[in-house]
């Protein structure tokens, strides 16, 4: 098979590591992570020129029609960068449930206010209780005169602190135990929020809802499948960054054992560092390999069959990815000694994101249980 | 006003550059290529004045080897409205390339012509000067910042300890410093117009020109390894040493 990127995809690829490389060094990034907004609005703005924030959704909205694989290319340059611009839930997770999930009037009312950069979203879908079982939780719609209200917390929601609308999954206001997708704006009356850094740089809230007021998005309270439709997007979209990250980490690793000199030789002449690097370096392929089949599986089509294999293939990618990033984030501090964790060096801030990804969507152990689960039911 | 401007594929500035092991040329497997930053810069001016109304198209030239279509694709997904691509896997010194895009300029009649001050690979800066010379136009080399009026372009020169300013009737040959722009990035929406933007390929044949060598390469080398520093005692160690043994002051 010919995994060659195609021109655009190798364009964007170019374009997207250009403005890593220029604009985008680790110093950078460290002071967009540490300011009062926890990102570049700049940058935001120039995301939206160059057109990433349009990259997944329909051309008929304003989108460009881009794929799982486009998305993969765009997340992996980006996860060089480490960014902390709200690209995951805006555009990922909320911007991509609207996208699979909304009306056609809610579409064309939120989707072109993503694209231009103008709007903000967050996706509220874990509670205290939930740990990463989505399924798993408690806050409820119910109907409140001729309109909606939300009851109940969120947890970790990931940019909830600049989001402008909050996409909340919650039971559905006709108790039938469905959960539904619910359109809440994040400045609204009865919305409590604890924002706070996560250890990786970004940032996230801990809501709390008493009888907000929401909107049911699309026209379904079941939204069990759209839901997995957008997390199995977004566990490409964080594989792709991982894969990302630990190309920067190995190519960082290799670089510092050829400069490092113990015994007055540099130190990448030890075999047994050599082997480690090797180790890293096949855990980088293996990872791509599975972010390749499950970019272009998850885009297979929407019949049964290959949902189910999406979902497959989702969760080997996770669990893949997991491992790979455990191995080379490990091993890149460990050859780098005490400076890789210094908070100087970005190694250190690189695998604080691994291990923040490894936690997202479900970790690598929660998806093999799964998967070994699947196919004793097989 | 037609604006040609010519792209160069070379290494991408953040290679590190090999020499092959017989040190005859540097080891290009599997290296990534780029635009020459120069070029980029000059494709940015002449996108710069379309948008500002002066230019009315854009056409960029390169001169190589089929894969030099890539980076022409770039510089379409920069702004340029169409490209030409004079194929050909001989020798590509700079007379060479100049003669050829003299066809090209004597083909297009552009009003301005831009164009790198050199290339990051070899570094000659020669092709500018001798294209001028070839099409008798007037040049403005080394450009750090450019005005086009009516008939004519005025050039701000990068020059040892200061600047020179020179006023050129149009049709003239720009070639640009790294000040006088900061190029953009290439936008999704425009790399995927690049893909249906015209590339038309040429050959020196059909351009009526035969390719000779000028030069040879005789050997290429890396610099030398940076050797290890030493610690000194004193301030007065210092001074002997760089007084005596550097001999820098």
């Amino acid at each position: 098979m010919d995994f060659a990127l195609n021109d655009i995809q190798q364009m964007l690829k170019d374009s997207a590591g250009k403005f890593i490389h220029n604009d985008y060094d680790f110093e950078t990034r460290q002071k967009y992570s540490h300011s009062e907004l926890g990102y570049s609005e700049d940058n935001w703005q120039l995301f939206a020129e160059l057109g990433w924030l349009a990259l997944p959704f329909a051309e008929e909205f304003g989108g460009l029609d881009g794929n799982a694989t486009d998305l993969m290319v765009l997340m992996t340059e980006l996860g060089k960068g480490l960014i902390v611009e709200p690209y995951l839930s805006t555009v990922v997770l909320a911007g991509n449930a609207i996208q699979r999930g909304g009306t056609a009037e809610q579409k064309e009312a939120l989707i072109g206010g993503i694209v231009g950069g103008e709007l903000k979203l967050a996706f509220a879908g874990l509670e205290a209780q939930s740990a990463t079982d989505i399924s798993s939780i408690n806050t409820q719609a119910s109907t409140a005169g001729s309109g909606l209200v939300l009851n109940g917390k969120k947890q970790v929601v990931l940019h909830a602190q600049s989001a402008d609308k909050l996409v909340v999954a919650a039971r559905s206001h006709n108790n039938n135990g469905n959960i539904a997708l619910y359109l809440v704006d994040a400045n609204a009356e009865g919305v409590a929020a604890h924002h706070y850094p996560t250890n990786d740089g970004a940032r996230a809230s801990d809501l709390t809802f008493t009888n907000v007021a929401a909107e049911l998005l699309g026209d379904s309270d079941d939204a069990a499948a759209v839901i997995q439709a957008v997390l199995n997007d977004a566990i490409v979209a964080v594989s792709a960054e991982a894969v990302g990250v630990m190309d920067k980490m190995l190519a960082a690793t290799v670089e510092y054992t050829k400069v490092r000199k113990q015994f007055d030789v540099p130190i990448s002449t030890f075999q047994i560092l050599q082997h480690n690097m090797v180790d890293m370096f096949m855990e980088c392929e293996q990872a791509r390999s599975m972010l390749y089949y499950a970019a272009i599986t998850i885009g297979g089509g929407n019949s049964e069959e290959q949902v189910a294999e999406a979902n497959k293939a989702s969760q080997f990618l996770k669990w893949k990815v997991g491992q790979a990033a455990r191995l080379v984030g490990q091993t890149a501090v460990q050859l780098h000694g005490g400076m890789g964790v210094t908070d100087e060096l970005d190694v250190g801030h690189m695998f604080k994101r691994l291990t923040m990804i490894n936690t997202l969507f479900g970790s690598m152990d929660i998806h093999l249980d799964n998967l070994v689960k699947q196919r004793q039911a097989a | 006003m037609k604006v040609l401007v010519t792209v160069k594929r070379v290494i991408d500035y953040n290679v590190k550059i090999r020499v092959k092991p017989d040190g005859s040329d540097v080891d290009l497997t599997n290296v990534k290529m780029a635009v020459n930053p120069f070029c980029e810069i000059a494709v940015e001016e002449a996108v710069r004045m379309k948008e500002k109304g002066i230019a009315s198209e854009i056409v960029v030239v390169s001169v190589g080897a089929s894969e030099a279509q890539e980076q022409l694709r770039t510089a379409l997904a920069l702004g340029a409205d169409r490209a030409i691509l004079v194929e050909t896997t001989a020798n590509t010194e700079s007379l060479n390339v100049a003669k050829l895009l003299a066809k090209v300029v004597e083909q297009e009649q552009p009003s301005l012509v831009i164009m790198g001050k050199q290339a990051i690979d070899s570094d000659n800066n020669q092709t500018g000067q001798m294209l001028a010379a070839l099409c008798d136009m007037p040049q403005a080399t080394f450009a750090s910042e450019v005005s086009v009026t009516d008939n004519s372009v005025a050039v701000t020169r990068e020059i040892d300890g200061g600047l020179q300013t020179l006023s050129l009737r149009l049709p003239a040959i720009v070639t640009t410093d790294l000040r006088l722009n900061e190029p953009r990035y290439a936008s999704l929406p425009n790399i995927m117009k690049a893909k249906r933007k015209p590339l038309a390929t040429v050959t020196p044949d059909d351009l009526g020109v035969t390719l000779s060598a000028h030069t040879q390469l005789l050997g290429v080398n890396p610099p030398p390894q940076r050797s290890a520093g030493v610690k000194v005692k004193s301030v007065a160690e210092l001074v002997d040493k760089l007084k005596n043994e550097a001999k820098v002051i």
